[in-house]
């Protein structure tokens, strides 16, 4: 594109630049109009938060009603649902993106799609799953619960928390721009974008799509100062770093992590669009070379997995002692565990680069830290475990998920260090079997997710959940992930390569790829359909389901557990109740008794 | 107590069964010298790993099964030594897995370096692969030909295969013969091996590279060292 400048390219140069400058213009634009709505600079945070503190004068009224509310609020509870909302719809095209791929691959040859929809299908369920849903969704569990659990009033920087949330809805468009704009062909550069191929590509869509990662990277950045600042600087007064809660502890290495490599993503994609549209040589042959990226983008990617797996983490530390009446083993090694995987994960990135040709000697201290790397996190799962025995469990939706959490991550952990012995990650590398790996941790996260969204679905709604579903949920949720990811491991053993649209081979055991491939689009549509029966879940619960009637809904005080987030659910009712229900929720009379549920 | 050890032993039979069962790759045999290595190497991984991860799902769920709903729990007490003792266990597990893939990492089969004896070259087949989108093509520079999408290497001889790119990257996979390299341009990576049984098997290109990728793939030819002459010599008539 660059050296023999045909016209097509010349015009697709000139289009691409146009665009590029017209997006950013039309993004600067709305976060200066954004920075300007009248309401954002005189709002007053309703800071209605204290929990025992119990400074309270401020009450809902203050908030506008309506759209408007939502659309300027600075209230970290607020923006914690706008995160959910947003990262429901992301995962909702992520899903759907999947399974029309999954579909495709029900037998060998393109039958239902091209293989260019195909790539560009690959392409966007990567990057939105792990750009626009799962740091969203951590960070919509983070904005809500931090400051309730270290008894903040807000975040610290409030107007900072609204932006960082705004810049996500242009990224996703942004993103997602190739599918809607008419007449250019959406992004087929894989997640990995890696170079040549990411530069060669003409459409302008790939630059868009790289202006809206830079939006998602400055998004979380943004975030993740907030989250630093918060934690070191608004804590209550009885909150020092000795009992800290678990989960901010995982928020705040996140967000270490976050701002040690998203930076660097970010200038790596200047500099990737700087090649793709000025003619730079950062990533070229001759220039940087290919492998430049490679480096960069890794030594974000790495820390990146850990960024969306250590609040997951922080989750299940924090739910799953509550469903087992007894408090977390060995909180201090979890915390070290979480300090150490923070500090390891940048030191771990070449182990996606061991067949590129890398010196050899390097590779092994890569192989070394890698299998390091494995200790913190089996150190994790064995504490979850002695927490749960001698306990009292209570299988309630939020623990199936939890412990469904822990089965999923020890077999992405096993797999994982076959990946970081060498000589067994040359055969298996770029197969299904490093898709199968990552998957099982990454449906480790959503289990994590899940098991928060029920959790804490009495205090933000004010309303139960219906548990049957939430039951088949689980059900339906585990079988498809055991069965779409195992599939994928004995398809990578097999040899097949990961992103393949077709795989009508001459000779390659076509009969077992397709059986194989088959059992994991059975597991993706049992995945599917256990992700509409909690879409129904959560929409038809929150409108029309019973209140709850405790402020201590899973009756966590007698094992004496209760954490201060529900202590300010507690004075949240009290308040509710005797200014006549200011949060407008009309208090059923005809009580359904819910209380079965914590049983 | 008891009961808890009868449980493990059944895991422990069950997993042993399901090994045997669920690994055909370990009972096809091995085609070629780095095959054999890397897959020896995997199967005592996963002869470790296998049980140990039955064991700890298995642990988990009768820990499921036994304490829901019970009446006695006990409250959580620290236990320094426990901690101690996972972490240095895990550590050594994950020491020996360090240091077998080492091991096998540091020979020529699996690793290949440049620098080799004048008498192993002599005897040794040289070819340069190039990947290209989406194609693959096969020089022999020493006897001056080039096929398009079959590459034919003598058995149980010495193979180097130098391998590059043309335009963007892309992946060298013959998971059959153990063999995996990324052919990146601007840059010559290389592989050695022996390929111990005739056949054919597929070469598959497994770094994604645009529309094409899941088309590029080529056909691989072990045959004796007869055949192979003889399919240069009919090459170069073509030629
Ligand atoms: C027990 C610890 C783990 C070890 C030893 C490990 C090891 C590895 C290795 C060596 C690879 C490179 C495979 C290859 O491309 O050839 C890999 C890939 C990957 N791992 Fe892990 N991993 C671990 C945990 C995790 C965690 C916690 C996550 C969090 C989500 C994760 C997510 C991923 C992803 C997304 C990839 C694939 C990236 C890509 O190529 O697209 N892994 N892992
Ligand atoms: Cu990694
Ligand atoms: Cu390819």
């Amino acid at each position: 594109m660059i050296s023999g400048l045909t016209p097509l390219a010349v015009t697709s140069v000139t289009t691409s630049v146009a665009l590029t400058v017209s997006m950013g213009l039309v993004l600067v634009a709305m976060i200066v109009w954004l920075a300007r709505v009248e309401d954002i600079r005189s709002y007053v945070p309703a800071s209605d938060i204290g929990g025992g503190a119990g400074q309270t004068e401020y009450g809902h009224e203050e908030k506008p009603g309506g759209i408007t509310r939502w659309l300027t609020t600075v209230d970290h509870k607020d923006i914690g649902v706008l995160y959910g909302v947003y990262s429901v719809i992301t995962l909702a095209w992520g899903g759907l993106s999947v399974l029309i791929m999954r579909t495709e691959l029900l037998d060998p040859p393109a039958t239902l799609i091209q293989s260019t929809t195909y790539n560009a299908l690959l392409t966007s369920h990567g990057i939105t799953l792990l750009f626009l849903f799962g740091t969203p969704i951590l960070a919509a569990f983070a904005n809500y619960f931090v400051p309730l659990l270290i008894g903040a009033d807000d975040m610290a920087f409030p107007r900072i928390n609204s932006i960082a949330f705004w810049l996500l809805p242009p990224g996703a468009l942004l993103i997602w721009a190739g599918f809607f704009i008419p007449g250019i062909a959406p992004s087929q550069t894989s997640w990995t974008m890696y170079t040549p191929l990411s530069i060669q590509q003409p459409s302008p869509a790939v630059d868009l799509m790289l202006l809206g990662l830079h939006l998602t990277g400055v998004s979380a950045t943004m975030g993740a100062i907030n989250f630093i600042a918060t934690i070191f600087t608004e804590r209550a007064e009885e909150v020092d770093w000795a009992n800290l809660d678990i989960f901010s502890w995982t928020v705040l290495t996140q967000s270490g992590l976050i701002l040690f490599s998203f930076p660097l993503l970010g200038s790596a994609l200047v500099m990737l669009l700087l090649d793709r549209n000025f003619g730079t040589t950062f990533f070229t042959v001759g220039g940087g070379g290919p492998l430049l990226w490679q480096n960069l983008f890794w030594f974000f990617g790495h820390p990146e997995v850990y960024i969306i797996v250590l609040p997951p983490m922080g989750l299940i530390s924090i739910i799953l002692p509550k469903f087992s009446g007894r408090k977390l083993f060995g909180f201090k090694f979890v915390v070290y565990s979480t300090l150490a995987i923070g500090v390891l994960s940048f030191g771990v990135w070449a182990h996606h680069m061991f067949a590129t040709g890398m010196d050899p000697r390097l590779r092994a201290s890569f192989m070394a830290v890698t299998l390091a790397i494995a200790v913190p996190s089996a150190v994790k799962t064995f504490n979850w475990m002695t927490t749960m025995w001698n306990g009292r469990l209570r299988l309630t939706a939020p623990m199936l998920f939890c412990i469904g959490f822990v089965s999923l991550f020890i077999i992405g952990g096993v797999t994982g260090v076959f990946l970081a012995s060498i000589p067994v990650d040359l055969v298996l590398t770029d197969t299904y079997y490093v898709v199968g790996h990552f998957h099982f941790i990454l449906m480790a996260i959503l289990t994590a997710v899940f098991a928060g969204v029920y959790y804490w679905f009495p205090l933000y709604t004010g309303k139960w959940y219906q548990r049957g579903l939430a039951k088949w949920h689980f059900w339906l949720f585990m079988i498809g992930s055991n069965l779409t990811f195992f599939a994928m491991i004995l398809l990578g053993y097999a040899g097949m390569p990961r992103r393949y649209a077709t795989y009508n081979v001459d000779i390659g055991p076509v009969a077992q790829f397709t059986d194989l491939h088959q059992v994991a689009t059975l597991g993706a549509y049992l995945i599917g359909l256990s992700g509409i029966i909690f879409l129904w879940n959560i929409v038809q619960s929150w409108l029309e389901g019973p209140p709850v009637q405790s402020s201590d809904p899973w009756e966590l005080a007698e094992d004496g557990l209760l954490t201060n987030e529900w202590q300010w659910f507690d004075h949240q009712r009290e308040t509710a109740i005797t200014d006549g229900g200011a949060e407008s929720e009309e208090t059923d009379t005809d009580t359904d008794d819910n209380s079965e549920e914590t049983a | 107590m008891n009961r808890v050890k009868q449980l493990l032993l059944g895991l422990g039979f069950a997993v042993i069964g399901m090994s045997i069962v669920a690994l055909p790759v370990a009972a096809a045999g091995y085609d070629s010298t780095t095959e054999a290595l890397i897959q020896s190497l995997n199967l005592k991984l996963l002869y470790v790993a296998v049980p140990i991860t039955i064991l700890v799902e298995g642990i988990l769920i009768y820990t499921v099964w036994r304490f829901r709903n019970n009446d006695d729990p006990k409250p959580t007490k620290e236990n320094r030594r426990l901690e101690i003792t996972w972490t240095v266990a895990t550590a050594i597990i994950l020491l020996f897995v360090g240091v077998a893939s080492y091991q096998v990492l540091a020979l020529p089969a699996v690793t290949a370096t440049p620098q080799v004896t004048d008498s192993e070259q002599a005897n040794a087949t040289e070819v340069t692969v190039v990947g290209q989108q989406f194609l693959w093509t096969f020089k022999y520079p020493e006897e001056n030909v080039t096929s398009r999408g079959t590459l034919v290497l003598p058995a149980n001889r010495t193979v180097y295969l130098n391998i590059t790119s043309r335009d963007v990257i892309h992946s060298v996979h013959i998971p059959e013969l153990g063999l995996k390299q990324d052919a990146v341009p601007g840059q010559y990576n290389l592989l050695r091996t022996t390929p111990t049984s005739q056949g054919t098997y597929q070469l598959y290109c497994a770094e994604y590279c645009g529309v094409g990728h899941s088309q590029m793939t080529a056909t691989v030819k072990v045959v004796s060292y007869d055949e192979y002459q003889q399919w240069l010599e009919d090459q170069k008539q073509s030629q």
